[in-house]
Protein backbone atom coordinates (compact mmCIF):
# COMPACT_ATOMS: atom_id res chain seq x y z
CA UNK A 1 0.00 0.00 0.00
CA UNK A 2 1.75 3.29 1.35
CA UNK A 3 2.36 6.19 -0.83
CA UNK A 4 3.11 4.91 -4.55
CA UNK A 5 0.30 5.76 -6.86
CA UNK A 6 -2.08 3.27 -7.79
CA UNK A 7 -2.63 1.91 -11.68
CA UNK A 8 -5.68 3.46 -13.89
CA UNK A 9 -7.61 -0.13 -13.74
CA UNK A 10 -7.33 0.54 -9.60
CA UNK A 11 -9.40 3.89 -9.95
CA UNK A 12 -12.29 5.98 -10.98
CA UNK A 13 -12.89 9.45 -11.99
CA UNK A 14 -14.09 10.28 -8.81
CA UNK A 15 -11.29 9.00 -6.04
CA UNK A 16 -9.19 10.85 -8.73
CA UNK A 17 -11.29 14.12 -8.07
CA UNK A 18 -11.62 13.26 -4.72
CA UNK A 19 -7.50 13.28 -4.53
CA UNK A 20 -6.70 16.41 -6.18
CA UNK A 21 -9.18 18.28 -4.02
CA UNK A 22 -7.90 16.71 -0.67
CA UNK A 23 -4.41 18.10 -1.97
CA UNK A 24 -5.45 21.69 -2.46
CA UNK A 25 -5.68 21.69 1.61
CA UNK A 26 -2.68 22.48 3.44
CA UNK A 27 -2.41 21.43 7.38
CA UNK A 28 -3.38 23.32 9.79
CA UNK A 29 -6.22 25.34 7.77
CA UNK A 30 -9.70 26.49 8.34
CA UNK A 31 -11.52 24.80 5.35
CA UNK A 32 -15.50 25.43 5.05
CA UNK A 33 -17.21 22.13 3.48
CA UNK A 34 -20.43 21.80 1.30
CA UNK A 35 -22.09 18.10 1.15
CA UNK A 36 -21.02 15.48 -0.72
CA UNK A 37 -17.15 14.84 -2.93
CA UNK A 38 -16.12 18.23 -1.22
CA UNK A 39 -16.50 16.58 2.55
CA UNK A 40 -14.77 13.00 1.81
CA UNK A 41 -11.86 14.94 0.08
CA UNK A 42 -11.60 17.61 2.85
CA UNK A 43 -11.70 14.20 5.30
CA UNK A 44 -9.41 12.69 3.19
CA UNK A 45 -7.16 15.47 3.44
CA UNK A 46 -7.53 15.54 7.72
CA UNK A 47 -6.28 11.58 7.37
CA UNK A 48 -3.23 12.18 5.31
CA UNK A 49 -1.42 15.05 4.91
CA UNK A 50 -3.55 17.61 6.64
CA UNK A 51 -4.06 16.20 10.47
CA UNK A 52 -4.80 19.81 11.90
CA UNK A 53 -7.29 21.51 9.45
CA UNK A 54 -10.21 22.74 11.12
CA UNK A 55 -13.73 21.59 9.70
CA UNK A 56 -16.77 23.81 9.84
CA UNK A 57 -20.09 23.29 8.05
CA UNK A 58 -22.55 25.52 7.80
CA UNK A 59 -25.36 24.11 9.59
CA UNK A 60 -23.36 24.97 12.68
CA UNK A 61 -20.57 22.12 13.61
CA UNK A 62 -17.24 23.82 14.05
CA UNK A 63 -13.90 21.60 14.50
CA UNK A 64 -16.29 18.30 14.09
CA UNK A 65 -14.25 14.74 13.50
CA UNK A 66 -16.97 12.83 12.41
CA UNK A 67 -15.73 8.87 12.46
CA UNK A 68 -18.63 8.29 9.64
CA UNK A 69 -19.42 10.84 6.33
CA UNK A 70 -22.62 13.05 6.89
CA UNK A 71 -24.71 13.43 3.68
CA UNK A 72 -25.52 16.64 4.64
CA UNK A 73 -23.95 19.18 6.71
CA UNK A 74 -27.38 19.34 8.93
CA UNK A 75 -26.29 15.61 9.54
CA UNK A 76 -26.17 14.28 13.15
CA UNK A 77 -22.97 12.32 11.93
CA UNK A 78 -21.34 15.88 11.48
CA UNK A 79 -21.24 17.11 15.15
CA UNK A 80 -19.29 13.96 16.80
CA UNK A 81 -15.85 15.19 18.13
CA UNK A 82 -16.82 18.34 17.21
CA UNK A 83 -15.19 21.27 19.39
CA UNK A 84 -18.89 23.34 19.03
CA UNK A 85 -22.17 22.34 17.95
CA UNK A 86 -24.06 25.82 17.49
CA UNK A 87 -26.21 27.11 14.38
CA UNK A 88 -25.79 29.15 11.47
CA UNK A 89 -25.99 32.22 12.74
CA UNK A 90 -22.05 31.03 14.02
CA UNK A 91 -21.07 29.56 11.18
CA UNK A 92 -21.64 32.40 8.48
CA UNK A 93 -20.15 34.96 11.42
CA UNK A 94 -17.12 32.82 11.39
CA UNK A 95 -16.71 33.20 7.38
CA UNK A 96 -17.49 36.77 7.28
CA UNK A 97 -15.02 37.43 10.22
CA UNK A 98 -12.24 36.01 8.11
CA UNK A 99 -11.67 32.88 9.69
CA UNK A 100 -11.94 30.67 6.33
CA UNK A 101 -9.08 29.78 4.71
CA UNK A 102 -10.41 27.64 2.22
CA UNK A 103 -13.88 26.68 0.65
CA UNK A 104 -14.89 23.81 -1.07
CA UNK A 105 -18.01 24.25 -3.59
CA UNK A 106 -19.68 22.59 -6.74
CA UNK A 107 -21.10 24.19 -9.22
CA UNK A 108 -23.96 23.74 -12.44
CA UNK A 109 -21.73 25.99 -14.90
CA UNK A 110 -18.61 28.40 -14.38
CA UNK A 111 -17.24 31.29 -16.60
CA UNK A 112 -13.69 32.09 -17.30
CA UNK A 113 -13.50 34.60 -14.54
CA UNK A 114 -14.54 31.87 -11.98
CA UNK A 115 -17.97 33.11 -11.63
CA UNK A 116 -20.24 30.29 -10.64
CA UNK A 117 -23.87 29.33 -11.34
CA UNK A 118 -26.20 27.45 -9.54
CA UNK A 119 -29.39 29.33 -9.59
CA UNK A 120 -31.19 28.59 -12.95
CA UNK A 121 -30.37 27.47 -16.52
CA UNK A 122 -31.39 29.91 -19.36
CA UNK A 123 -33.27 33.65 -18.69
CA UNK A 124 -33.35 34.18 -15.34
CA UNK A 125 -37.13 35.49 -15.75
CA UNK A 126 -38.00 32.76 -17.56
CA UNK A 127 -36.27 29.71 -16.77
CA UNK A 128 -35.33 26.38 -18.51
CA UNK A 129 -34.48 24.78 -15.31
CA UNK A 130 -34.70 26.17 -11.83
CA UNK A 131 -31.70 24.62 -9.51
CA UNK A 132 -31.42 24.44 -5.84
CA UNK A 133 -30.02 27.93 -5.60
CA UNK A 134 -27.39 29.96 -4.19
CA UNK A 135 -27.43 28.07 -0.49
CA UNK A 136 -24.37 29.09 0.90
CA UNK A 137 -21.68 28.92 -2.17
CA UNK A 138 -21.70 32.92 -2.56
CA UNK A 139 -21.27 33.27 1.11
CA UNK A 140 -18.20 30.92 1.43
CA UNK A 141 -16.89 32.36 -1.94
CA UNK A 142 -17.30 36.02 -0.81
CA UNK A 143 -15.72 35.61 2.34
CA UNK A 144 -12.90 32.55 2.46
CA UNK A 145 -8.65 33.54 0.95
CA UNK A 146 -9.31 30.43 -1.62
CA UNK A 147 -12.26 28.42 -2.73
CA UNK A 148 -11.74 25.12 -5.04
CA UNK A 149 -15.16 24.40 -7.07
CA UNK A 150 -15.19 20.35 -8.09
CA UNK A 151 -17.68 20.13 -11.24
CA UNK A 152 -18.51 17.60 -13.91
CA UNK A 153 -16.97 18.97 -17.41
CA UNK A 154 -19.65 19.58 -19.79
CA UNK A 155 -18.55 21.95 -22.93
CA UNK A 156 -22.20 23.99 -22.09
CA UNK A 157 -20.99 24.18 -18.46
CA UNK A 158 -17.76 25.98 -19.13
CA UNK A 159 -19.36 29.37 -20.48
CA UNK A 160 -18.18 32.68 -21.07
CA UNK A 161 -21.30 33.93 -19.57
CA UNK A 162 -23.02 31.56 -16.96
CA UNK A 163 -27.14 32.15 -16.86
CA UNK A 164 -27.08 33.55 -13.74
CA UNK A 165 -23.62 34.54 -11.85
CA UNK A 166 -24.70 33.07 -8.13
CA UNK A 167 -21.64 32.92 -6.65
CA UNK A 168 -18.27 35.71 -7.13
CA UNK A 169 -15.31 35.43 -9.36
CA UNK A 170 -12.40 37.50 -9.45
CA UNK A 171 -14.68 39.82 -12.14
CA UNK A 172 -17.69 40.63 -10.80
CA UNK A 173 -20.81 43.32 -11.47
CA UNK A 174 -20.81 46.57 -10.05
CA UNK A 175 -24.72 46.92 -9.54
CA UNK A 176 -26.79 49.04 -10.19
CA UNK A 177 -25.34 49.72 -13.19
CA UNK A 178 -23.95 45.59 -13.26
CA UNK A 179 -20.40 46.70 -15.00
CA UNK A 180 -17.94 44.38 -14.64
CA UNK A 181 -14.66 45.24 -12.26
CA UNK A 182 -12.46 43.26 -10.36
CA UNK A 183 -13.37 41.70 -7.28
CA UNK A 184 -10.53 43.98 -5.45
CA UNK A 185 -12.34 47.17 -6.75
CA UNK A 186 -15.76 45.88 -4.94
CA UNK A 187 -15.45 43.78 -1.78
CA UNK A 188 -13.06 46.75 -0.29
CA UNK A 189 -11.73 46.07 3.31
CA UNK A 190 -13.84 42.90 2.92
CA UNK A 191 -11.61 41.39 0.33
CA UNK A 192 -9.59 38.12 1.08
CA UNK A 193 -9.14 36.25 -2.05
CA UNK A 194 -11.38 33.83 -4.60
CA UNK A 195 -11.86 30.98 -6.48
CA UNK A 196 -8.10 29.35 -6.68
CA UNK A 197 -8.83 26.19 -8.61
CA UNK A 198 -11.86 24.24 -10.18
CA UNK A 199 -10.98 20.53 -10.71
CA UNK A 200 -13.44 19.13 -13.08
CA UNK A 201 -14.07 16.01 -14.11
CA UNK A 202 -11.29 16.52 -17.38
CA UNK A 203 -8.42 18.60 -15.40
CA UNK A 204 -7.62 21.25 -12.73
CA UNK A 205 -7.62 24.67 -13.90
CA UNK A 206 -5.80 27.49 -11.79
CA UNK A 207 -6.47 31.66 -12.39
CA UNK A 208 -4.24 34.14 -13.24
CA UNK A 209 -3.16 36.03 -10.24
CA UNK A 210 -3.61 39.54 -11.56
CA UNK A 211 -6.07 39.17 -14.75
CA UNK A 212 -7.95 36.75 -12.68
CA UNK A 213 -8.51 34.34 -15.96
CA UNK A 214 -8.88 30.73 -16.03
CA UNK A 215 -5.94 28.39 -16.92
CA UNK A 216 -5.10 25.10 -17.83
CA UNK A 217 -3.11 23.36 -14.97
CA UNK A 218 -3.76 19.71 -15.23
CA UNK A 219 -5.06 17.09 -17.38
CA UNK A 220 -6.45 13.95 -16.04
CA UNK A 221 -4.82 10.73 -17.39
CA UNK A 222 -6.09 9.96 -20.61
CA UNK A 223 -7.04 13.38 -21.58
CA UNK A 224 -4.78 16.18 -23.66
CA UNK A 225 -4.93 19.66 -23.45
CA UNK A 226 -5.96 20.07 -27.13
CA UNK A 227 -9.17 17.87 -26.05
CA UNK A 228 -9.99 19.63 -23.16
CA UNK A 229 -9.81 22.72 -25.14
CA UNK A 230 -12.57 21.62 -26.99
CA UNK A 231 -14.67 21.46 -23.74
CA UNK A 232 -15.00 25.17 -23.48
CA UNK A 233 -16.97 27.49 -24.84
CA UNK A 234 -14.78 29.96 -24.29
CA UNK A 235 -10.85 30.71 -25.09
CA UNK A 236 -8.88 28.38 -22.87
CA UNK A 237 -5.32 29.29 -21.70
CA UNK A 238 -3.31 26.11 -22.49
CA UNK A 239 -0.04 27.80 -22.36
CA UNK A 240 0.77 27.01 -18.77
CA UNK A 241 -0.13 23.36 -18.68
CA UNK A 242 2.12 21.62 -15.87
CA UNK A 243 1.28 17.79 -16.75
CA UNK A 244 -0.73 15.34 -15.73
CA UNK A 245 -2.82 14.93 -12.38
CA UNK A 246 -1.30 13.21 -10.36
CA UNK A 247 -3.15 9.80 -9.77
CA UNK A 248 -4.57 8.37 -6.45
CA UNK A 249 -1.92 6.68 -3.71
CA UNK A 250 -2.90 3.35 -3.14
CA UNK A 251 -2.79 4.87 0.81
CA UNK A 252 -5.79 7.54 -0.29
CA UNK A 253 -7.71 4.61 -1.89
CA UNK A 254 -7.81 3.01 1.21
CA UNK A 255 -8.93 5.56 3.11
CA UNK A 256 -11.58 6.65 0.96
CA UNK A 257 -13.02 3.15 0.32
CA UNK A 258 -12.29 1.37 3.64
CA UNK A 259 -12.49 3.94 6.48
CA UNK A 260 -14.33 7.20 4.92
CA UNK A 261 -17.37 6.09 2.46
CA UNK A 262 -17.15 2.29 2.71
CA UNK A 263 -20.68 2.67 2.22
CA UNK A 264 -19.91 4.24 -1.70
CA UNK A 265 -22.40 7.04 -0.53
CA UNK A 266 -20.18 9.78 -3.20
CA UNK A 267 -17.81 7.48 -4.26
CA UNK A 268 -18.39 4.45 -5.77
CA UNK A 269 -15.62 1.51 -5.68
CA UNK A 270 -14.28 0.84 -9.61
CA UNK A 271 -14.30 -2.80 -10.10
CA UNK A 272 -12.26 -3.15 -13.57
CA UNK A 273 -11.52 -6.17 -15.45
CA UNK B 1 -49.22 23.08 35.61
CA UNK B 2 -51.17 23.40 32.54
CA UNK B 3 -50.73 26.28 30.62
CA UNK B 4 -53.16 26.28 27.76
CA UNK B 5 -50.45 25.81 25.70
CA UNK B 6 -50.93 22.29 24.04
CA UNK B 7 -52.84 21.97 21.22
CA UNK B 8 -53.52 19.16 18.42
CA UNK B 9 -51.73 18.66 14.74
CA UNK B 10 -55.48 19.68 13.56
CA UNK B 11 -55.90 22.86 15.51
CA UNK B 12 -51.79 24.17 14.86
CA UNK B 13 -52.44 23.28 11.42
CA UNK B 14 -55.86 25.88 11.61
CA UNK B 15 -53.75 28.56 13.33
CA UNK B 16 -52.30 29.17 9.99
CA UNK B 17 -54.66 30.96 7.57
CA UNK B 18 -54.51 31.58 3.66
CA UNK B 19 -52.08 33.95 2.82
CA UNK B 20 -49.70 33.48 6.03
CA UNK B 21 -46.25 34.45 6.10
CA UNK B 22 -44.44 30.89 7.75
CA UNK B 23 -40.62 30.21 8.72
CA UNK B 24 -39.78 26.87 10.27
CA UNK B 25 -37.14 24.92 12.17
CA UNK B 26 -34.25 22.87 10.76
CA UNK B 27 -31.98 22.42 8.05
CA UNK B 28 -32.37 21.08 4.54
CA UNK B 29 -33.51 17.31 5.50
CA UNK B 30 -33.78 17.71 9.08
CA UNK B 31 -36.06 18.75 11.57
CA UNK B 32 -39.10 19.96 9.81
CA UNK B 33 -42.38 20.34 10.79
CA UNK B 34 -43.78 17.45 8.42
CA UNK B 35 -46.73 16.52 10.10
CA UNK B 36 -47.58 19.45 10.61
CA UNK B 37 -47.15 20.24 6.62
CA UNK B 38 -49.12 17.55 5.74
CA UNK B 39 -52.02 18.69 7.66
CA UNK B 40 -51.72 21.99 5.91
CA UNK B 41 -52.00 19.88 2.15
CA UNK B 42 -54.89 17.80 4.01
CA UNK B 43 -56.86 21.62 5.15
CA UNK B 44 -55.83 22.77 1.29
CA UNK B 45 -54.06 26.03 2.68
CA UNK B 46 -53.77 28.28 0.00
CA UNK B 47 -51.92 31.62 -0.56
CA UNK B 48 -49.00 30.82 1.94
CA UNK B 49 -45.70 33.29 1.81
CA UNK B 50 -42.51 31.28 2.99
CA UNK B 51 -39.78 32.86 4.25
CA UNK B 52 -37.32 30.62 5.47
CA UNK B 53 -33.17 30.53 5.76
CA UNK B 54 -33.13 27.31 3.80
CA UNK B 55 -35.99 24.83 2.13
CA UNK B 56 -36.22 20.86 2.04
CA UNK B 57 -39.17 18.56 1.62
CA UNK B 58 -41.41 20.86 3.86
CA UNK B 59 -41.06 23.04 1.02
CA UNK B 60 -41.35 20.71 -1.82
CA UNK B 61 -44.38 19.14 -0.04
CA UNK B 62 -46.48 22.52 0.14
CA UNK B 63 -45.03 23.98 -2.87
CA UNK B 64 -46.35 20.60 -4.75
CA UNK B 65 -49.61 20.68 -3.51
CA UNK B 66 -50.13 24.44 -4.34
CA UNK B 67 -50.26 25.89 -0.91
CA UNK B 68 -47.34 28.56 -1.40
CA UNK B 69 -47.52 31.98 -3.80
CA UNK B 70 -44.20 33.47 -2.74
CA UNK B 71 -41.10 31.62 -1.64
CA UNK B 72 -38.31 33.56 -0.23
CA UNK B 73 -34.85 32.01 0.24
CA UNK B 74 -32.13 30.69 -1.19
CA UNK B 75 -31.55 26.90 -1.29
CA UNK B 76 -34.42 23.81 -1.94
CA UNK B 77 -33.72 20.43 -2.62
CA UNK B 78 -33.14 17.06 -0.68
CA UNK B 79 -29.18 16.95 -0.48
CA UNK B 80 -28.06 13.54 -1.38
CA UNK B 81 -31.66 12.14 -2.28
CA UNK B 82 -32.65 14.58 -4.74
CA UNK B 83 -31.01 17.33 -6.43
CA UNK B 84 -33.11 20.03 -6.22
CA UNK B 85 -36.77 21.22 -5.76
CA UNK B 86 -38.20 19.89 -8.56
CA UNK B 87 -41.51 20.64 -7.46
CA UNK B 88 -40.19 24.51 -6.94
CA UNK B 89 -38.72 24.39 -10.66
CA UNK B 90 -41.68 23.45 -12.11
CA UNK B 91 -43.83 26.20 -10.54
CA UNK B 92 -41.11 28.86 -11.48
CA UNK B 93 -41.01 27.38 -15.14
CA UNK B 94 -45.25 28.06 -15.04
CA UNK B 95 -44.66 31.44 -13.26
CA UNK B 96 -47.01 30.01 -10.68
CA UNK B 97 -45.25 31.14 -8.06
CA UNK B 98 -42.94 34.36 -6.90
CA UNK B 99 -39.10 33.01 -5.55
CA UNK B 100 -36.77 35.41 -4.39
CA UNK B 101 -33.28 34.72 -3.97
CA UNK B 102 -30.77 35.90 -1.69
CA UNK B 103 -27.61 34.30 -0.24
CA UNK B 104 -27.64 31.69 2.73
CA UNK B 105 -26.09 34.33 4.42
CA UNK B 106 -28.32 36.89 4.01
CA UNK B 107 -30.99 35.00 4.67
CA UNK B 108 -29.08 33.96 8.05
CA UNK B 109 -28.64 37.70 8.44
CA UNK B 110 -32.63 38.92 7.76
CA UNK B 111 -33.67 36.52 10.32
CA UNK B 112 -30.96 37.47 12.80
CA UNK B 113 -32.25 41.11 12.52
CA UNK B 114 -36.14 40.12 12.76
CA UNK B 115 -35.26 38.80 15.97
CA UNK B 116 -32.96 41.59 17.28
CA UNK B 117 -36.22 43.79 16.50
CA UNK B 118 -33.70 45.67 14.11
CA UNK B 119 -35.18 46.84 10.46
CA UNK B 120 -32.40 45.29 8.49
CA UNK B 121 -29.11 43.92 8.69
CA UNK B 122 -25.65 44.67 7.08
CA UNK B 123 -23.43 42.00 5.61
CA UNK B 124 -20.47 41.99 2.44
CA UNK B 125 -21.72 38.93 1.10
CA UNK B 126 -22.76 38.19 -2.50
CA UNK B 127 -20.85 41.27 -3.66
CA UNK B 128 -20.72 41.48 -7.27
CA UNK B 129 -23.68 38.53 -8.09
CA UNK B 130 -26.64 38.46 -9.73
CA UNK B 131 -28.85 38.12 -6.41
CA UNK B 132 -28.15 42.61 -6.57
CA UNK B 133 -29.04 42.55 -10.15
CA UNK B 134 -32.22 45.08 -9.78
CA UNK B 135 -34.15 43.24 -12.71
CA UNK B 136 -34.07 40.51 -10.93
CA UNK B 137 -36.27 41.63 -7.48
CA UNK B 138 -39.53 39.63 -8.32
CA UNK B 139 -41.75 41.16 -5.54
CA UNK B 140 -40.93 43.95 -6.70
CA UNK B 141 -41.67 43.56 -10.21
CA UNK B 142 -45.03 41.76 -8.83
CA UNK B 143 -45.73 45.00 -6.99
CA UNK B 144 -45.65 43.61 -3.79
CA UNK B 145 -43.61 45.60 -1.49
CA UNK B 146 -45.70 47.35 0.20
CA UNK B 147 -43.20 47.66 3.19
CA UNK B 148 -45.07 45.81 6.05
CA UNK B 149 -44.48 41.88 5.90
CA UNK B 150 -42.86 42.55 2.50
CA UNK B 151 -40.03 45.07 2.77
CA UNK B 152 -40.06 48.24 0.30
CA UNK B 153 -36.38 47.33 -1.05
CA UNK B 154 -35.37 43.64 -1.64
CA UNK B 155 -31.90 45.16 -0.47
CA UNK B 156 -29.96 48.48 -0.18
CA UNK B 157 -25.93 49.44 -0.76
CA UNK B 158 -24.28 51.68 1.69
CA UNK B 159 -20.75 52.40 1.92
CA UNK B 160 -19.34 51.80 5.98
CA UNK B 161 -19.77 55.43 7.47
CA UNK B 162 -17.66 54.20 10.58
CA UNK B 163 -14.74 53.00 9.68
CA UNK B 164 -14.60 53.31 5.30
CA UNK B 165 -14.54 49.26 5.11
CA UNK B 166 -16.13 50.16 1.34
CA UNK B 167 -19.22 48.65 0.02
CA UNK B 168 -21.48 46.93 2.25
CA UNK B 169 -24.86 45.70 1.67
CA UNK B 170 -28.32 46.43 3.39
CA UNK B 171 -30.97 43.34 3.69
CA UNK B 172 -34.17 43.40 5.36
CA UNK B 173 -35.24 42.30 8.38
CA UNK B 174 -37.32 38.89 7.93
CA UNK B 175 -40.54 39.56 9.44
CA UNK B 176 -42.88 36.17 9.28
CA UNK B 177 -46.99 35.70 10.67
CA UNK B 178 -45.91 32.16 12.59
CA UNK B 179 -42.96 30.07 12.67
CA UNK B 180 -43.75 26.08 13.19
CA UNK B 181 -40.54 24.46 15.08
CA UNK B 182 -40.09 20.22 15.30
CA UNK B 183 -37.68 19.41 18.22
CA UNK B 184 -36.79 16.83 20.36
CA UNK B 185 -38.53 18.35 23.70
CA UNK B 186 -40.14 21.22 25.28
CA UNK B 187 -41.91 21.91 28.06
CA UNK B 188 -45.09 22.19 29.54
CA UNK B 189 -44.85 25.91 29.63
CA UNK B 190 -42.84 26.24 26.35
CA UNK B 191 -39.38 26.30 27.20
CA UNK B 192 -37.57 24.44 24.36
CA UNK B 193 -34.26 21.66 24.13
CA UNK B 194 -33.15 21.34 21.34
CA UNK B 195 -30.20 18.41 20.85
CA UNK B 196 -27.65 18.59 18.34
CA UNK B 197 -27.04 21.61 15.94
CA UNK B 198 -29.67 24.41 16.11
CA UNK B 199 -29.64 25.66 13.15
CA UNK B 200 -31.24 28.62 12.78
CA UNK B 201 -33.91 27.89 15.16
CA UNK B 202 -33.73 30.71 17.80
CA UNK B 203 -33.46 33.52 15.53
CA UNK B 204 -36.83 31.64 13.15
CA UNK B 205 -38.57 31.18 16.30
CA UNK B 206 -38.03 34.96 17.63
CA UNK B 207 -38.72 36.03 14.36
CA UNK B 208 -42.32 35.56 13.83
CA UNK B 209 -45.24 36.55 15.98
CA UNK B 210 -46.79 33.32 16.54
CA UNK B 211 -44.62 30.54 17.36
CA UNK B 212 -45.87 27.09 17.07
CA UNK B 213 -43.88 23.87 18.55
CA UNK B 214 -44.01 20.32 17.66
CA UNK B 215 -42.05 18.19 19.80
CA UNK B 216 -40.96 14.23 19.84
CA UNK B 217 -42.11 14.29 23.60
CA UNK B 218 -43.64 17.18 26.12
CA UNK B 219 -41.83 17.20 29.20
CA UNK B 220 -42.33 18.31 32.91
CA UNK B 221 -41.21 22.11 32.30
CA UNK B 222 -39.24 21.61 35.74
CA UNK B 223 -37.31 19.04 34.50
CA UNK B 224 -35.90 21.57 31.64
CA UNK B 225 -35.02 24.10 33.87
CA UNK B 226 -32.76 21.87 35.99
CA UNK B 227 -30.23 22.65 33.48
CA UNK B 228 -31.23 26.17 31.56
CA UNK B 229 -28.15 26.46 30.02
CA UNK B 230 -28.97 23.20 27.80
CA UNK B 231 -31.99 25.31 26.58
CA UNK B 232 -32.81 27.06 23.32
CA UNK B 233 -35.47 28.96 23.26
CA UNK B 234 -37.35 30.61 26.42
CA UNK B 235 -41.27 29.97 27.33
CA UNK B 236 -42.50 32.87 26.60
CA UNK B 237 -41.06 33.30 23.17
CA UNK B 238 -43.45 29.84 22.52
CA UNK B 239 -47.32 30.51 21.79
CA UNK B 240 -48.05 26.77 21.41
CA UNK B 241 -46.87 23.35 21.94
CA UNK B 242 -47.90 20.30 20.22
CA UNK B 243 -46.76 16.40 21.01
CA UNK B 244 -46.07 14.19 17.93
CA UNK B 245 -43.64 11.66 18.06
CA UNK B 246 -41.89 10.79 15.05
CA UNK B 247 -43.24 14.09 13.40
CA UNK B 248 -39.94 15.20 11.37
CA UNK B 249 -40.20 12.19 9.17
CA UNK B 250 -39.03 11.72 6.42
CA UNK B 251 -36.36 14.65 7.61
CA UNK B 252 -34.24 13.08 10.69
CA UNK B 253 -34.09 14.73 13.91
CA UNK B 254 -30.69 14.26 16.03
CA UNK B 255 -30.47 11.30 18.28
CA UNK B 256 -33.86 10.27 17.99
CA UNK B 257 -34.27 9.00 14.03
CA UNK B 258 -32.07 9.01 11.07
CA UNK B 259 -33.28 10.52 7.69
CA UNK B 260 -35.12 8.91 5.33
CA UNK B 261 -33.65 8.56 2.30
CA UNK B 262 -35.33 6.01 0.41
CA UNK B 263 -38.97 8.18 1.23
CA UNK B 264 -37.27 11.16 -0.05
CA UNK B 265 -35.58 9.44 -3.19
CA UNK B 266 -39.10 8.51 -4.24
CA UNK B 267 -40.50 11.54 -3.16
CA UNK B 268 -37.71 13.47 -5.91
CA UNK B 269 -38.15 10.68 -8.37
CA UNK B 270 -42.21 10.63 -8.32
CA UNK B 271 -43.01 14.33 -7.69
CA UNK B 272 -41.12 16.10 -11.37
CA UNK B 273 -44.51 16.02 -12.92
CA UNK B 274 -47.94 17.21 -11.52
CA UNK B 275 -49.86 14.30 -11.32
CA UNK B 276 -46.66 12.50 -10.02
CA UNK B 277 -47.25 15.07 -7.15
CA UNK B 278 -50.77 14.37 -6.64
CA UNK B 279 -50.70 10.73 -6.97
CA UNK B 280 -47.75 10.84 -3.83
CA UNK B 281 -50.34 13.19 -2.02
CA UNK B 282 -52.80 10.56 -2.52
CA UNK B 283 -50.54 7.62 -1.32
CA UNK B 284 -48.92 9.51 1.88
CA UNK B 285 -51.09 12.25 2.77
CA UNK B 286 -55.04 12.70 1.89
CA UNK B 287 -57.16 10.25 4.10
CA UNK B 288 -54.18 9.88 6.75
CA UNK B 289 -53.94 11.31 10.21
CA UNK B 290 -50.46 11.32 11.69
CA UNK B 291 -50.86 7.96 13.35
CA UNK B 292 -51.93 6.31 10.16
CA UNK B 293 -49.11 7.61 8.27
CA UNK B 294 -46.54 5.99 11.00
CA UNK B 295 -48.59 2.55 10.68
CA UNK B 296 -48.09 2.97 7.14
CA UNK B 297 -44.43 3.59 7.44
CA UNK B 298 -44.94 0.36 9.46
CA UNK B 299 -42.37 -0.62 12.59
CA UNK B 300 -39.33 -2.58 10.76
CA UNK B 301 -38.85 1.04 8.86
CA UNK B 302 -38.58 3.40 11.84
CA UNK B 303 -36.95 0.91 13.92
CA UNK B 304 -34.12 0.79 11.03
CA UNK B 305 -34.02 4.72 11.20
CA UNK B 306 -34.14 5.04 15.30
CA UNK B 307 -30.75 6.63 16.06
CA UNK B 308 -28.22 4.92 18.30
CA UNK B 309 -28.78 6.68 21.36
CA UNK B 310 -24.53 6.60 21.74
CA UNK B 311 -23.94 8.25 18.24
CA UNK B 312 -27.13 10.04 17.94
CA UNK B 313 -27.30 8.41 14.81
CA UNK B 314 -29.05 5.29 12.72
CA UNK B 315 -26.73 2.45 12.12
CA UNK B 316 -28.75 0.36 10.42
CA UNK B 317 -30.16 3.04 7.87
CA UNK B 318 -28.89 2.00 4.38
CA UNK B 319 -27.81 4.81 2.85
CA UNK B 320 -25.04 4.07 0.05
CA UNK B 321 -25.12 2.07 -3.50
Amino acid sequence: MGREYANPEEYGLADLLCCAASREVQDNEIVFAGTGLPMVAIMLAQKTHAPNLKLIFEAGTLDGRPPAIPTSVGDARCEMGASRASGLYDAFSIAQRGYVDLGFLGGAEVDEYGNVNTTCIGDYLNPELRLTGSGGNPDINSFAKRTVFIMVHEKRRFTPNVSYITSPGWRVKKWPEGDFVHRRELYGAAYRGGPSAVISTAGVFRFDGETGRIYLDTCHPGKTPQEITEMCHFDLDISRVSGETLPPTREELHFIHDVLDPEQIFIPKVTKG
Amino acid sequence: MGTGKRITLQQAAEIIKDGSSLTFSGFTIWRRPMAIVFELIRQQRRGLHLIEVNGGPHTEFLVGAGCVDIWESCWVGHELYGKYGANLSRKVGNKEIIVEDYSHAEMMFRFAAGAAGAPYAVTQTSLGTDIHNPEYDMLGRAGKRDGKRIPKHKYLFTDDPFYGAGPQVLVPAAKADIAIMCVQQVGEEGTVRVNGQYYSDPEAARTADITIVMAEEIVPEEYLRREADRNTITSFEVDYIVECPYGAHPTGMFGRYDVDGAFLKDFYGRTRTQEGFDDFAKEWIMGLDHLGYLEKLGWPRMLTLKANTALNYSTGVKRGQ
